[in-house]
């Protein structure tokens, strides 16, 4: 028996604004901007995976130079001075931040795993077995952004671990 | 005063920094610890006034750096900055002594709601 999803495109937006309220666009000038285009290109992404109560993953997908400006935003750097492994670093740290905000909601027993991130299209992961439930597609200064949730069929019934 | 931001996120420990900067804290002594084991050993070796640390880390989680802090008989203030805030969480937290539980993403007003009774 699979957990009905408790966090739905509007959770997952309001998720979404807070990141950019707090790290990415503290002046409020530059929003991310909803396409609601799913099928928009991506050139980096990173996900985490939650297990136990409810199973899925949960994507953040960019254009690189979109993933540089927001690796200039979380470290206070000039986008050109931005390395390759502060992409990466920022790129799991987005994913954690909204996995870990998506985790709280869902039912007690839910297990966060550790970001991964493939410098890669988003295209270039499957999650077998699991189908795209929500997500939140954007424009950031003219660059694709997205994060979407997807939901594993295969719910398992593992007990809660803490 | 010497705070402690403990997390296995380099940007994040950044961000951490920089938002207490910004919060008007960038004057205090900042050390930075890279997962568990470096918070506990650095808690106990540095002496800060103030440990920040994140929840999920590799070889200590933060709630056992805390654990282990208290039943060696320290008390240096101790709390969280986390993505995964969970009632069970904050119980836990604040059953074992944590001074403050902070919800990432976080903003320099958080901050400073926080940390101003804290490090004045």
């Amino acid at each position: 028996m699979s957990v009905e999803v408790e966090v739905n495109e509007t959770d997952l937006a309001e998720m979404v604004e807070q990141v950019w309220e707090s790290y990415l666009d503290p002046e409020g000038v530059s929003p991310l901007i909803q396409t609601y285009d799913e099928n928009q290109p991506s050139e980096v992404h990173s996900s985490v995976s939650i297990t136990g109560s409810w199973s899925g993953h949960v994507v953040f997908a960019s254009s690189r130079v979109a993933a540089q400006r927001a690796a200039a935003a979380f470290l206070a750097m000039e986008a050109e001075e931005v390395s390759e492994e502060d992409i990466s670093d920022t790129l799991g740290e987005l994913a954690n931040i909204v996995g870990g905000n998506v985790k709280a909601m869902l039912p007690s027993g839910a297990q966060l795993s550790l970001p991964q991130v493939m410098l890669a299209p988003e295209t270039s992961t499957r999650y077998p077995n699991a189908t795209r439930i929500s997500g939140v597609y954007g424009i950031w200064e003219g660059e694709p952004v997205s994060i979407s949730m997807w939901h594993s069929s295969a719910d398992n019934k593992e007990e809660k671990g803490e | 005063m010497k705070i402690l931001i403990a997390d296995d996120s380099r940007v994040m420990r950044q961000i951490v920094v920089r938002t207490l900067r910004q919060a008007g804290f960038g004057d205090h002594d900042l050390i930075e610890a890279a997962d568990g084991q470096e918070a506990l050993d650095k808690a106990i070796a540095e002496n800060p006034d103030v440990v920040i640390s994140d929840w999920n880390m590799p070889h200590l989680t933060g709630i056992e750096v805390l654990r282990q802090l208290r039943s060696a008989g320290n008390n240096v203030k101790f709390g969280f900055v986390t993505s995964e805030s969970t009632p069970e969480m904050k119980t836990a937290a604040e059953s074992s002594g944590a001074a403050f539980f902070i919800v990432k993403p976080f903003t320099a007003e958080r901050f400073d709601e926080v940390f101003a009774p804290i490090l004045g």
